[in-house]
């Protein structure tokens, strides 16, 4: 499971304002461990108002390399500003995001086309996030045609299918899973990715939804998430769905994850 | 550290893919076969102690004794007698009217680590089936009886009680499984109890030398 650790993010207010007081030992303790609880990639989100965003960026950036050898997952609405920061990036990681919204495919995918970087594809459009998976499979296949335009191949892209909330639609998952089963199918080497937390939004106890929805997704073929990879019960359940879906010869990388403290009972602070 | 040694480590580490290379390479470096077979078996050990002792998980003792048994492969062709199991053949099966045999495979597996043969009978197995594989295979040291139901126990007692009036002579009894203890074991006069796998190669060992 690629796990983009969401914990660097400006509209978390404890992030926003360790980013309005410059308060680097905060990020950096974030970027470690985030890195420590072994996740894939460090996501990287400004949230600040434009014309800020490219240097806030920046400075976030150094913060995670100066304590994290892991790629970072330049996090903004903004294609263009998503472009200028990769520049800051040692390492090529992944650009979050674009979608068939506007213009951003064609400011995104000609900056990454010759590089290895990755790239999170939202499917939704000009009218938001379509209700059913065909109109959803309609707009990855517009998204397919400009990867292939620019010769960006399959398994550098992260389709994230988009999730809505359960509490207000019964098919949010249903609709989701279709869209991986028909996506891994035709792109076996496509990764499929979810920003996941929104499936319970106006529900109690959301934890409890956001498990179940992590499970039921990686039986679908949902092999990557933008989450909290030190939250232990979620990857826990990680660990576990991976060994039951076959992904962990002899339950090895489950024994590992325990013996590294990494999920069971939380080894004593030392 | 030596090819043999790297052998031994890596079998305890289970690294099936790249035994066979490693113990053809320590065979090329004039390692005798014997010696080879005798730090894999010493490597099983510590692994049964490990699972003994909780360290390590059932699926690190799996990968471990199929580490072991890819290195066998390609130890016999060297081996003076061609036979890995120098300490005997042990019988082991789970009782009548018992279908359970996850517990029960894993000390075939580990006994078998350790240097014996293991004929394996299966589930479900009655006392005169145990009795008919006494007398038919050679050097029987040890037969060993599985049992995890509680319905299943007087069974046990029964495959003992047979093996003992037999007569047959030139093997221990061991008996384990979950609902059996160390008192029952004495009670239905088995010869040896213990708690898992990794305890039982070392019981099995200790039984055949004695």
């Amino acid at each position: 499971m690629i796990i983009i650790g969401e914990k660097i993010n400006g509209s978390i207010p404890s992030v926003a304002e360790a980013i309005a007081n410059h308060d680097s030992d905060f990020i950096k303790h974030l970027a470690k461990i985030q890195t420590d609880s072994n996740a894939s990639y460090i996501d990287c989100c400004a949230s600040v108002e434009e014309i800020k965003e490219v240097e806030t960026l920046h400075w976030l950036i150094d913060c995670i390399q100066e304590v994290s050898d892991l790629p970072v997952c330049v996090d903004s609405p903004s294609p263009q500003i998503c472009v200028d920061a990769l520049k800051f990036c040692k390492k090529e990681g992944i650009v979050n995001s674009v979608s068939m919204e506007s213009n951003k495919t064609d400011i995104i995918f000609p900056a990454i086309a010759d590089t290895g970087w990755g790239c999170i594809a939202l499917l939704c459009g000009e009218k938001g996030i379509p209700n059913s998976a065909g109109k959803r499979m309609e707009i990855f296949e517009q998204i397919m045609i400009k990867a292939k335009e620019y010769g960006i191949a399959p398994s550098r892209l992260y389709i994230d299918p988009l999730v809505v909330a359960l509490s207000t639609d019964q098919e949010a998952l249903s609709t989701f899973t279709s869209c991986c089963r028909e996506i891994k199918d035709a792109y076996p080497d496509i990764h499929i990715t979810s920003g996941l937390s929104n499936i319970s939004f106006g529900l109690p106890a959301r934890k409890n939804i956001n498990k179940a929805f992590m499970v039921l997704s990686m039986e679908a073929g949902m092999d990557s998430a933008i989450a909290d990879p030190t939250n232990r019960d979620m990857v826990g359940i990680i660990y576990a769905t991976e060994a039951l879906l076959q992904n962990d010869e002899y339950c090895l990388d489950y024994i590992h994850a325990y013996r590294n403290g990494l999920i069971g009972k939380k080894p004593k602070k030392e | 550290m030596s090819k043999i040694q790297e052998v031994k480590s890596k079998v305890e580490q289970g690294r099936t893919k790249i035994i066979p290379g490693l113990v053809q390479e320590a065979l090329d470096e004039g390692d005798k076969a014997e010696d080879i077979l005798q730090v894999m078996i010493d490597a099983m050990s510590t692994v049964g102690d490990k699972f003994s002792a909780g360290e390590i998980f059932v699926p690190e003792m799996l990968v471990a004794a199929k580490a072991m048994s890819k290195g066998v492969d390609v130890l016999k062709p060297h081996l003076v007698s061609g036979d890995t199991s120098s300490l005997g053949t042990c019988i082991i099966g789970t009782v009548a009217g018992d279908l359970h045999d996850i517990g029960k495979n894993l000390v075939a597996m580990m006994i078998e680590s350790a240097g014996f043969k293991v004929v394996d009978l299966g589930v479900d197995v009655p006392k005169e089936k145990f009795i008919e594989a006494v007398q038919q295979n050679d050097n029987v040291k040890i037969v060993a009886c599985s049992g995890l139901l509680t319905t299943t126990m007087p069974a046990m007692k029964e495959t003992v009680k047979a093996l003992k009036e037999s007569k047959l002579q030139g093997f221990k009894i061991m008996v384990g499984g979950a609902p059996v203890t160390p008192e029952f074991a004495s009670e239905i006069n088995a010869d040896a109890y213990t708690p898992d796998a990794g305890s039982a190669a070392v019981e099995a060992k200790k039984l055949a030398s004695a």
